[in-house]
């Protein structure tokens, strides 16, 4: 028992340092545009952002139920395979950030839970109809494609509303706008993304019994944990990005800012409510797409769109590799916790060694993966 | 088990129309507000004290109709 308490304490951690990762990760999508519009001032940006995250993840728990209801069979879970998911998921958000590739955190996270789970229980424990398909698969193709539509729809009409105005307190008015717009889009973030987190500590809990299988929602403190790990990889995350912002985010005026976040966070947010676990990061660059196709076609980075879509068609199978091999691994080494430290060990090493070679790499070129 | 029946169309519908109405709506609302409010300001300057009245009530109108849709939507979103 004292071994297992050891492996759900480090199984939790690990989730929290995913959740502080996801929060690092997503910050530029979040305050980009309206530190790129001058619609706040960086500082201000970031840890606005940062707050709201943190609000957001109370608003509701239904993606939370997914994640610990839908994907996998909470009764045949166990705190190896968790262990073995998130490791998949921090292991391919580590690679994916080494090469600059844009990527999910929450498809990482899925595909790596997914896959750990295929190698322990087989293909029965896991929901691949109703779960996979009909909660990720098909809600992570419609939010980009809604949140483009949404996205250029709302510019087009907010054109003809004020075209015809002097630009100067357009300008000024949609940056006031862009306080709620993006204040609306951290929340949004906080809601959906802190939840998958909660989701996968409730898995944990139901694998160390402290949770029923039949009704795995998250205890108050995990909610209160994921809330503060997002929002303090948020603010943590922004520092890098203030020193770096001038060079890497692409421009849009104030109006394209505001309908981005607008669109992003309304799509965003029914999902929520929906229950749908989906890639914010794939629905915010969708919906600033859709601001910017809507205007000038030619405006748009089509490259990077391509690239985008690439790495989401590779984050689930390579994430449920990861988690499978690295479930694989921890198996050698018994049910207890000795498969976890060693592997946590592993892992903190390889991040120690990714990261310091980026750093050599990146002096005076900016990491591609806070665009 | 067909690919129609494991998707939950009336939530993914509920999502698509949802965003629609949300996005698109609380931004347009937006957009009046700052038509409404600067041109009851380029209007007032000019004199025309009516016609501004007309376009604060606009700008006032599209700001009530932005904050009521965000509380709505965290109320039903909290529910």
């Amino acid at each position: 028992m004292e071994g297992e308490l050891l492996t759900v304490i480090i199984v939790v951690a690990t989730a929290l340092a995913f959740d502080f990762t996801n929060g690092f990760h997503d910050t530029a999508n979040v305050v980009a545009t309206s530190i790129s519009t001058r619609a706040m001032a960086p500082r201000i940006a970031v840890g606005y952002a940062a707050v709201l995250n943190f609000v957001g993840a109370f608003i509701s728990l239904q993606v939370a139920a997914t994640v610990a209801s839908d994907v996998v069979d909470p009764g045949s879970i166990t705190l190896l395979v968790v262990f073995g998911g998130l490791v998949g998921a921090i292991a391919w958000n580590l690679i994916t950030w080494y090469f600059g590739l844009p990527s999910s955190s929450s498809h990482a996270l899925i595909g790596g839970i997914v896959g750990a789970m295929l190698v322990a229980e087989g293909p029965d424990a896991i929901f691949f109809g109703e779960g996979i398909v009909g909660k990720v698969m098909v809600p992570a193709l419609v939010a980009p494609t809604l949140a483009f539509i949404v996205g250029g729809v709302s510019i087009l009409v907010l054109y003809r509303i004020v075209g015809r105005l002097r630009p100067g307190p357009v300008s000024g008015g949609f940056r006031g706008g862009q306080v709620v717009s993006g204040g609306l889009l951290a929340l949004a973030h906080g809601t959906n993304d802190a939840q998958k987190t909660m989701g996968v500590i409730a898995l944990a809990l139901v694998a160390y019994g402290s949770l029923p299988a039949g009704d795995p929602t998250p205890p108050f403190w995990v909610v209160v944990s994921a809330a503060a790990a997002i929002a303090l990889g948020t603010y943590a995350g922004g520092w890098r990005i203030i020193k770096t912002m001038g060079s890497r985010i692409h421009k849009m005026d104030s109006a394209q800012g505001f309908a981005a976040q607008g669109a992003g966070a309304a799509v965003i947010l029914a999902s929520s409510h929906g229950g749908f676990p989906l890639s914010t990061t794939h629905t915010i660059s969708g919906a600033v797409i859709g601001s910017g196709a809507a205007k000038r076609l030619s405006a748009v980075r089509w490259g990077v769109a391509g690239n985008i879509v690439a790495a989401w068609v590779l984050t689930l199978p390579a994430a449920a590799g990861i988690g499978a091999l690295t479930y694989g691994v921890t198996r050698i080494f018994g049910t207890g916790a000795a498969g976890p430290v060693i592997v946590s060990i592993a892992i903190l090493a390889g991040s120690f060694v990714l990261f310091t070679k980026r750093a050599q790499q990146s002096v005076g070129a900016p990491a591609a993966s806070e665009a | 088990m067909s690919f129609a029946s494991i998707v939950d169309w009336d939530a993914l519908l509920t999502v698509v129309w949802a965003s629609i109405a949300a996005g698109i709506g609380v931004t347009a609302a937006y957009g009046f507000v700052i038509l409404g409010t600067t041109r009851a300001v380029d209007l007032s300057r000019e004199g025309r004290v009516g016609e501004a009245v007309l376009f604060g009530v606009v700008g006032a109108a599209g700001i009530v109709t932005v904050f009521a849709a965000i509380v709505f939507g965290i109320v039903v979103l909290s529910e």
